[in-house]
């Protein structure tokens, strides 16, 4: 199903004469980790995932060439704030302190927190039982905010990580890790590690992409929206989403 | 526990291995240009230039007096915030320099101390037949702390090797950053990290060998 859409894709794109599309465009410079399963993931040094596909088709749309940049989560937005890329594709969520900071296109991913633990922890069924628990959560990321924000968050021990927190659980270091519902059922079903997801999702979260706060944010911003909403009405989104998850996660 | 997959390992090797030139390009850069800086730091330190080694006393103090990692995020994404043209300063460029900086700030302690080591008799020696401060210190005093340096500036490069492996902080995809991502996409972690341990082992063994042979070299004269 998925080389099936690729080669669409790639068919499609020769379709549209590679000259009418390199033009003059600057090309879009997209962040990512490059270690989120299955969203922005390295095997046998290719970075693909589900980021990279929606990126590059919107890139075809907009006639632009998309750079990819990785580095480790922790250093994206400081790359976005000092201008080396122009946005991160990293299933970025909109919160209210980063829309204070910058322009969001509208979502293009709609998800649900999910609290997850080692296989057969059935002790904590949901947020409220993780009163007294090690959490593991990715630094800068959204979940490090929802926990921190639970009424009894000073009764969790909230641990940081920049990489490997699954691993950190599967060990059984840390009693769970926080991380969204999507990527969590992707690494238990198709990965080695031994974890369960714990209860129903915490929160609903949508994704979408962050632009600097300038004119020039503001325009490109408004492109990609614009690409975004055509790739929505023919389908493409929709053709991408199942090709990675089976199901559609790109409308809520 | 669940048993080695050996043939992701063999996999993995060509794959790390394309970056390990990188890796080995911004330590070698780093060294040769921390070589040349820690050696002016050393000799304004030793002299004591008036002014130069307050300054150069600065400088070691905060290079030394911080984790590399802070410096790296304070120059790569702190100071573009002021200054927005140094946004045109690339990752690799900018590891170079943060290794350049922290490691000069170390080997010029290292190099004061074997200048200094060099015992007093012999500048004395030097000066008695007639030798001016430059001739001496080419002379005499260099080619002796050179062979006492070389042991703590090697142990130096070797840690600048594996010290590069911040980069990845900064968009750097070196060695390291390779096998965190492939090991994030495999969750192969144990395979990945011993793999790319091996490399650095390796690389780190040849330049030890290097140390022994130049070791020996330099301590020619000094055999009978």
């Amino acid at each position: 199903m998925k080389t099936l859409l690729l080669s669409i894709i790639a068919a499609a794109s020769l379709a549209i004469s590679p000259l009418t599309l390199a033009q003059d465009k600057e090309p879009l410079r997209v962040g990512m980790s490059g270690q989120y399963f299955p969203f922005t993931f390295v095997e046998k040094d290719k970075l693909q995932g589900f980021e990279v596909d929606v990126m590059n088709a919107i890139g075809q749309e907009l006639g632009r060439e998309v750079v990819y940049r990785t580095a480790a989560f922790s250093g994206l937005f400081g790359m976005l704030e000092s201008g080396r890329i122009d946005t991160v594709a990293n299933q970025i969520t909109i919160t209210d302190e980063r829309q204070q900071k910058y322009l969001f296109t509208q979502p293009y991913v709609y998800d649900g927190a999910q609290v997850v633990v080692k296989e057969g922890n059935d002790s904590i069924q949901g947020v409220e039982d993780l009163k007294g628990k090690t959490v593991a959560v990715n630094l800068g990321s959204n979940y490090e905010d929802l926990l921190r924000e639970l009424p009894y968050a000073d009764e969790i021990d909230i641990r940081t990580y920049d990489s490997n927190l699954e691993q950190d659980t599967a060990l059984g270091r840390v009693d769970a890790f926080v991380m969204d519902r999507i990527s969590a059922s992707q690494i238990i079903k198709d990965k080695p590690l031994p974890l369960q997801l714990a209860g129903p999702t915490i929160s609903s979260i949508s994704n979408a992409y962050p632009f600097r706060d300038t004119e020039e944010g503001r325009a490109l911003r408004d492109e990609v929206n614009q690409a975004i909403e055509t790739l929505r009405d023919n389908g493409t989104l929709k053709a991408i989403s199942e090709s990675w998850f089976g199901t559609d996660i790109t409308s809520p | 526990m669940n048993v080695l997959d050996f043939n992701y390992m063999l996999e993995l090797v060509p794959i790390l291995l394309r970056y390990l030139p990188l890796t080995l390009q911004m330590a070698t850069v780093g060294m040769a240009v921390a070589l040349l800086l820690s050696c002016l730091l050393a000799v304004i330190r030793v002299l004591r230039v008036p002014v130069l080694n307050r300054i150069t006393m600065l400088f070691i103090s905060f290079f030394r007096g911080t984790p590399l990692l802070v410096q790296l995020f304070l120059f790569y994404y702190g100071l573009p915030q002021l200054f927005s043209s140094l946004t045109a300063i690339d990752g690799v460029t900018a590891t170079i320099m943060g290794l350049t900086m922290h490691f000069s700030a170390y080997m010029a302690e290292s190099i004061r101390a074997a200048i200094v080591s060099v015992d007093r008799s012999q500048t004395e020696a030097g000066l008695s037949i007639g030798m001016t401060n430059a001739q001496l210190m080419r002379r005499i005093i260099l080619p002796q702390a050179t062979r006492i340096a070389v042991p703590t500036l090697m142990n130096y490069f070797i840690d600048m090797i594996k010290a590069s492996s911040l980069a990845f902080t900064l968009g750097v995809t070196e060695l390291m950053g390779a096998t965190q991502k492939e090991a994030a996409g495999s969750f192969l972690y144990f395979e990945a990290f011993l793999v790319v341990a091996v490399i650095y082992w390796i690389v780190v063994e040849l330049l030890a060998w290097l140390q022994r042979y130049l070791e020996n070299r330099l301590n020619r004269a000094y055999s009978r």
